[in-house]
């Protein structure tokens, strides 16, 4: 009998416990809600530690490093009726003035299709990764090389020739031309996965195809709030869903990339819409089960104006590839890697011919843990390699933790 | 805890026993050791059922949970779709502690939280401890379920329409299930290491049969929220009334 009543109170208090247990839940898990949810908040908290990196592998164009960030989001979504919504994301990293990342209105003109318009600073329309926005949809703490690497290319400033373009090689995280603005500054990477572009959106979705299409005021590679050029940008995006697990996309992108003031510069008035973006991007995701797998490729060409010789042969090309991979060891537990692409054409300079920036291949390897649902550690680490520049090679780990809610 | 899975052309069965000594510690010294009730409690589940009674009555939300659908949707190319979230009416409503003869073993029960439309179905399942719960997706999308909860760990990854995945539930307490591809999916399992339970209806209603006559403490839970215990007596073959008001 004394058996029996222990072994009651000891599961009755079980039993209890598992109650208590869900009442103290150690974070919030869940979005705030307001306005009997006509207002809904989210927040993410990335915190990345990491050594320098010397080689300024993994600055971004807000000039941060990618593994030495701490970056703040509030998002919140405002529904006004089943036809209007307002969206937007206030950012902060390394505890800089906050910045709207996005701030658009959707429009749902048929509340029983789906076709949406949002007008505003709105999602990006190419590629897969970029609106990859939160923490944890990134396995890793790195960024893809197309939507991270700064390359010597800059939309304000223009070399004369091919042979100061060649001197830039690796240098795009704080490179100088002679046309244009004088002042050093960052390049830009093929795709910028850390500002939003500022336009129109169409998109509609089916079972089996989603497809966009977006008109906006920058490029791929610079997005802008307000235009800085006669032209605008035009990008379209496909995406095929042919069975579960598997996803097809196909992106497209045109519009001119060089500032009014750049292009003035290097070949007068009447051309401030010549330069343009061309890109195209491909890529696949596939899963089932515990793993993960997305490849993905971008091809950019810019086209910059030819003002002296020796010329740069235009177009400007860069091609990107990168695949990764997660899989899940247990619960709350994975493994990733990303192995790393970014190359680019060639041209001919006085005395050499090379590729007008320096190739970089990245492998990064790592993991996280989910402390709980929405508290996640990874770890992670880099081999980089490059073809030029002070620093060609650079190991990294980095370490990040990640809240959501 | 064992998971399972069936379906299609494969059938896995990996069995996982992980028994967390630090997870068993953590919750014995959160213990506010319950007593079971001081009424005149029956030697075994068979004698009481012959003069068992009811606990029935309602649960009033002041606040229904909120209807968090998912984050706020920045990066989306489109309005995603709207769910029914109409579960997060249901509540739990439980004895706090139960007669011993509660604990005697049971038959292996079976229960089934599908995936459909983007949302576990039903929200609150209550189940006993030693019950295995399907998972079936019924989506033509992949799912993910998973849970990180103390009582239960697991992940069942991802797998598509008419496939499902079971688990097998050895500890009591409240596990939290989600979805890893789509954060708004969310369900609650409660496992309770006796049978005096019940989920309410939609209108908060609930009903605990073949409870043998004595004074109880009942606990009202919704959502994550507790009521604070409210006793009760069941008299012999009768019937008690007993409301809550919770948030």
């Amino acid at each position: 009998m004394k058996l029996d009543t222990k072994r009651a109170a000891v599961t009755c208090a079980l039993t209890l416990c598992g109650a208590l247990g869900a009442r103290a839940q150690t974070l919030p898990s869940d979005p705030i809600v307001l306005a009997d949810g006509r207002v809904t908040l989210g927040g993410d908290v990335s915190a990345s530690v990491g050594p320098d990196d010397t080689g300024f592998f993994n600055y971004t164009d807000y000039e941060h490093s990618a593994l030495r960030l701490l970056r703040l989001d509030l998002s919140a979504s405002l529904k006004a009726g089943d036809h209007l919504a307002v969206l937007g994301e206030l950012r902060s990293e390394n505890a800089g003035r906050p910045r709207a990342y996005a701030l658009y209105l959707r429009i749902r003109p048929w509340t029983a299709r789906p076709f949406d318009i949002q007008v505003g600073r709105v999602p990006p329309t190419f590629g897969a990764f970029a609106r990859r926005i939160y923490s944890a949809d990134n396995p890793l703490i790195g960024y893809p090389l197309a939507y991270q690497y700064l390359t010597s290319l800059r939309p304000d400033a223009l070399p004369a020739n091919a042979d100061e373009l060649l001197r830039m090689r690796g240098r795009g995280w704080l490179s100088n031309f002679s046309l244009g603005n004088p002042a050093p500054d960052r390049g830009l990477p093929l795709a910028s996965a850390f500002s939003w572009d500022t336009g129109v959106q169409l998109h509609a979705a089916t079972d089996l195809v989603d497809a966009t299409a977006a008109v906006t005021a920058g490029t791929l590679s610079h997005p802008l709030f307000s235009e800085d050029n006669a032209g605008k940008q035009i990008a379209g995006r496909v995406v095929l869903h042919p069975i579960a697990g598997l996803i097809i996309g196909a992106s497209a992108a045109r519009g001119p990339f060089l500032a009014d003031t750049a292009s003035r510069a290097a070949v007068g008035d009447g051309h401030n819409g010549d330069f343009t973006q061309t890109a195209w991007g491909g890529d696949i995701e596939y899963s089932r089960g515990y793993y993960l797998v997305r490849f993905e490729t971008i091809v950019s060409d810019w086209t910059v104006p030819v003002v002296r010789a020796p010329a740069i042969d235009v177009p400007l090309r860069a091609q990107a590839t990168s695949v990764e991979g997660r899989y899940k060891i247990a619960p709350g537990l994975y493994a990733a890697a990303r192995l790393d692409h970014l190359g680019f054409s060639t041209i001919t300079g006085t005395l050499t011919r090379g590729t007008w920036d320096a190739p970089v291949t990245r492998l990064e390897v790592g993991g996280g843990y989910s402390i709980q649902r929405n508290l996640i550690v990874k770890f992670s680490y880099q081999h980089n390699t490059r073809d030029g520049g002070r620093v060609p090679r650079l190991n990294l780990a980095a370490a990040q933790i990640v809240f959501w809610f | 805890m064992s998971v399972t899975a069936h379906g299609g052309r494969t059938a896995l069965a990996v069995s996982v026993r992980v028994v967390s000594l630090v997870s068993l510690v953590s919750l014995v010294s959160l213990v506010f050791f319950v007593v079971a009730p001081a009424g005149p409690l029956v030697a075994g589940s068979q004698a009481g059922a012959a003069r068992s009674g009811t606990i029935r009555g309602r649960v009033e939300l002041r606040r229904v949970a909120p209807s968090v659908e998912r984050r706020p949707t920045v990066s989306e190319l489109g309005t995603p779709a709207a769910h029914d979230l109409s579960g997060r009416l249901r509540s739990v409503v439980y004895l706090e502690a139960a007669p011993r003869g509660a604990f005697e073993p049971s038959p292996p029960g079976h229960a089934v939280l599908d995936q459909r439309d983007e949302r576990f179905v039903p929200h609150v399942l209550a189940i006993m401890t030693g019950t295995t719960v399907d998972f079936p997706n019924s989506d033509r999308i992949y799912h993910n379920v998973f849970s990180l909860s103390k009582a239960a760990r697991f992940d069942l990854g991802r797998y598509a329409v008419g496939h499902s995945k079971s688990v097998r539930f050895e500890q009591p307490g409240i596990v939290r299930v989600f979805c890893d591809i789509h954060s708004h999916m969310n369900a609650f399992i409660l496992v309770f290491s006796h049978p005096f339970f019940a989920v309410t209806d939609e209108e908060g209603r609930y009903r605990i049969e073949n409870v043998p006559p004595g004074t109880y403490s009942v606990v009202a839970w919704n959502e994550g929220v507790s009521s604070e215990p409210m006793p009760v007596t069941v008299p012999t073959g009768g019937a008690s009334e007993l409301d809550f008001t919770l948030r």
